[in-house]
């Protein structure tokens, strides 16, 4: 009985995470446009911090339910949702890349270190999965819903950043060790 | 790579510009749409006469685009009732009627075009977004003011 119970929740749980996923997949397919003159291509640098904050900040939703319109909150909940999904969209693609660029320099390195190598891996992983998880919860709730998106959308650059650093510590470090041999 | 000295001289060229010419319009936002209308469309070169005047074309080229991805910044970075702000004091300062401003601006997204090239893509979208949110909320006061005054 116990057994049947279980599988029961656990299919459930599969459905939930299917259609939560679906859900986020259907909003990346209507992201905007990009705007031209941006240059979202290829992304090589983080945006920077302050629109971050911007993006997620109360301030502005603030701004706008005080203005007592329904019409107008909806639309600010629209637009700072294509904005927030623009910036999960963009880290994603940074993070992908940065690992690109390590995955090109490890192939010529004739000294990997296995453990800092599992170590980058890890880190990707997470960073990945936080811009899913991330993207869902912006999908459901919006940007600026949920008090604790903010700081994790901080953290999250933040990672990037350091995953950018140890990435390009490596390859310096790589590089010394390639002309050494 | 850009020498030390040409550095320098787009650096005294982006002061001359800020003191003459960017000192006397009112506000960022103005100031955007105005460094943004010294491109060439076709081109996507900055000119200004007098600038290239005083310094050589090219100067005063990357002068301007200096000034136009700063301003372009700042402006970006503003809270939504900043940006309000500015925009009812760029239309306010057109000498046109308000709503007028304010519908075809709406309708045609002129300010898509002040857009300097290769900015961050969640800056660009920020601003373009924000602008359609103060531009609502423009027309939206403009209308409670005219029942208002109806009534």
């Amino acid at each position: 009985m116990i057994d049947f119970l279980s599988l029961i929740a656990g299919v459930l749980l599969v459905l939930m995470l299917m259609a939560v996923a679906t859900k986020g997949w259907m909003g990346s397919r209507q992201l905007p446009d990009p705007v031209p003159g941006s240059s979202e291509g290829e992304p090589t640098e983080p945006c920077p911090k302050e629109f971050v904050s911007r993006v997620f900040s109360r301030g502005d939703w603030e701004f706008v339910h005080g203005l007592k319109s329904r019409g107008m909150e909806r639309l600010f909940e629209h637009e700072r949702k294509k904005v927030a999904l623009v910036w999960v969209r963009q880290t994603s693609a940074l993070v992908r890349n940065a690992i690109r660029e390590h995955a090109r320099a490890a192939r010529q390195s004739k000294n990997l270190d296995f453990l800092g190598e599992i170590n980058i891996l890890a880190q990707f992983l997470i960073l990945i999965l936080s811009c899913r998880v991330l993207s869902i919860a912006i999908h459901i709730a919006g940007p600026v819903r949920l008090s604790g998106l903010a700081q994790f959308a901080q953290r999250l650059s933040q990672q990037v950043d350091r995953l950018q650093e140890s990435l390009h510590a490596g390859v310096l470090a790589g590089a010394s060790g390639t002309r050494a041999t | 790579m850009d020498t030390p000295d040409k550095a320098v001289t787009v650096e005294r060229a982006y002061d001359d510009l800020l003191r003459r010419s960017l000192s006397h319009i009112t506000g960022d936002l103005a100031r955007l749409i105005y460094l943004a209308s010294t491109r060439d469309y076709n081109t996507g070169k900055y000119h200004h006469d007098g600038l290239a005047a005083h310094f050589q074309t090219e100067i005063a080229c990357q002068a301007l685009e200096l000034a136009h991805r700063k301003t372009f910044y700042r402006v970006a970075g503003r809270s939504l009732e900043e940006l309000v702000g500015e925009l009812d004091l760029y239309v306010n300062s057109s000498r046109q009627n308000r709503d007028d401003v304010l519908q075809v601006w709406q309708k045609l997204e002129p300010y898509r075009v002040a857009l300097p090239v290769n900015v961050d893509v969640v800056a660009a979208q920020l601003f373009v977004s924000n602008i359609k949110l103060a531009l609502a909320i423009l027309r939206q006061r403009l209308a409670r003011e005219l029942t208002a005054q109806a009534s």
